[in-house]
């Protein structure tokens, strides 16, 4: 008897977690739903064709986005494993990696009141180049404790081995650590990314509503109860880490298993 | 003489690891080195190979000073208990990535590699990775890829340690065949006393950062620290027992 409710109960699971993804892409192609109308008054692609005008500034943002967002994951993802390396070496390693988890203790909205004294001095407030900075202080210490497990005894004696091999340290980097990090890095860089993609807190003080992110439009839209331009970001807004998902199913777990 | 250790010393906080440490070896022989865990014979491994950088002393290789050459650049491979194998690299690779760092070509090395797949007797095994190989067979490529450079000196920290009994004969017998076919100078450490003296033309015991190394295999098994007396009352022992 349990054996045959099993696949309808799993069926129901699954219906309820697409749910709301399929309830936010139709929401995205409605407008003038009132209550207690049955159905809205236009179904199409009429929000969609905006993105490619200037009126919701979502394709603006989009690309903003992702140039934060791939700029935050390639710089943290190098200098984290690298830094990393430095930190695990360093005879005071274990200090500095309760370091690293200071800038979680704060929520990122403190977090970023307590920066923007510097940011305003260094004049990256309001600008693209400041919320890059910004986040990357949020996604760097994640990287530095993330790549922490990878440096242990075993990759100091890989690393000495290759040397006593004949190989640079150039050579250690290049055919040893970096190709036995793949699977790492590339995790980091998809975790790092999502991190900056869905930051808000930090991105609406450094930003001061001048950088204009998709995360930053979602609220706005749904501030100012525009659920159809609010789904319609949303949608965009899952496009890249869904994208990356996918890619990390495919290249890493795949490996990793 | 080849290798010529003069009064080598190394301490970490104020610890002396190595004491004085001074012994010689001709080429294309094996010297065992046995001791007690902690006693230092790792850290004299290490330094040898550069990876350590020794307080004083001299390490002459060939006639050559070599305390202030590179690990890369002393040709000196240090080898540990682990086959440290590279995961992304099948068997083919793994043997022939000492030769790639040095840049041969690919003629070169796939002749070398496949010759060298031979003696280790692991044909057909050359395209899969190190996780689909026994430990046995992981320990011989392991041996291979260090071969294979042609290093002057061969530093092996108990490469047979996580072997069992059966693969650890086998792999003693290789390591002899190898040595000879290649003519290798090697530093084999072990905690293995039949081992020792297996492997080695010479034998040394090292006691608490002092290497003694002893003139015959006769000097060895008479001198009451090395434990060879106390193996042998032991096995005497269980015979009279068994009678």
């Amino acid at each position: 008897m349990k054996r045959y409710w099993k696949p309808f109960f799993l069926s129901f699971l699954v219906l309820l977690v697409l749910f709301p993804f399929t309830y936010m892409v139709l929401l995205s192609l409605m407008s003038g739903w009132q209550f207690p109308d049955f159905l809205p008054s236009y179904f199409g692609f009429k929000n969609w064709a905006t993105i490619m005008t200037s009126e919701g500034g979502l394709l603006q943002s989009f690309v903003i986005s992702v140039i934060i967002s791939l700029s935050v994951a390639i710089v943290t993802t190098i200098s984290g494993f690298f830094i990393s390396r430095v930190v695990y070496y360093h005879p005071k390693s274990k200090v500095l990696n309760v370091l690293a988890y200071f800038p979680y203790i704060l929520a990122p909205v403190v977090f970023a009141a307590c920066l923007s004294f510097f940011f305003i001095k260094l004049g990256l407030f309001g600008n693209v180049t400041g919320v890059v900075v910004a986040q990357f202080l949020i996604a760097f210490p994640y990287a530095l404790i993330f790549f922490s497990s990878f440096w242990n005894q075993k990759m100091k004696s890989y690393a000495d081995l290759t040397a006593t091999l004949g190989g640079s340290r150039l050579q250690t980097y290049t055919k040893v650590l970096l190709p036995m990090a793949k699977s790492m890095l590339l995790v980091c860089f998809f975790q790092t990314f999502l991190i900056s993609w869905f930051e808000y807190g930090l991105t609406s003080i450094i930003g001061i509503g001048k950088v204009q992110t998709l995360t930053i439009k979602v609220f706005l839209f749904i501030k100012e109860a525009n659920y159809y331009y609010g789904a319609l970001s949303c949608c965009l807004l899952i496009f890249p880490p869904v994208v990356l998902l996918y890619f990390n199913k495919r290249y890493v777990f795949k490996k990793m298993v | 003489m080849f290798l010529e250790i003069k009064d080598i010393v190394k301490s970490f906080h104020n610890e002396h690891v190595v004491k004085t440490l001074n012994f010689q070896l001709e080429a294309h022989q094996t010297l065992s080195i046995l001791g007690k865990s902690g006693c230092g014979k790792t850290t004299m491994l290490k330094t040898i190979a550069g990876l350590v950088s020794p307080d004083s002393g001299s390490i002459i290789l060939n006639g050559e000073r070599i305390n202030d050459k590179k690990p890369s650049e002393r040709n000196i491979v240090y080898l540990y208990q682990e086959d440290l194998l590279f995961p992304h690299l099948n068997i083919f690779e793994n043997i022939a990535f000492g030769l790639r760092l040095k840049k041969l070509s690919n003629t070169d090395i796939t002749e070398r590699v496949s010759q060298m797949i031979k003696s280790l007797e692991l044909e057909g095994q050359a395209k899969k990775m190190p996780n689909q190989l026994s430990g046995g067979q992981r320990q011989r490529v392991s041996f291979g890829r260090a071969i294979i450079t042609e290093p002057s000196l061969l530093l092996l920290d108990e490469p047979f340690g996580s072997l069992d009994a059966g693969t650890r004969q086998r792999m003693q017998v290789l390591f002899k065949k190898l040595t000879k076919e290649y003519q290798i100078t090697s530093l084999f450490v072990t905690h293995d006393l039949k081992e020792a003296v297996l492997m080695g033309d010479k034998i040394g015991y090292m006691h608490k950062g002092q290497l003694k190394v002893y003139e015959g295999k006769k000097e060895f098994i008479n001198d009451p620290n090395t434990g060879v007396q106390h193996e042998i009352a032991f096995w005497d022992g269980l015979k009279v027992n068994s009678d």
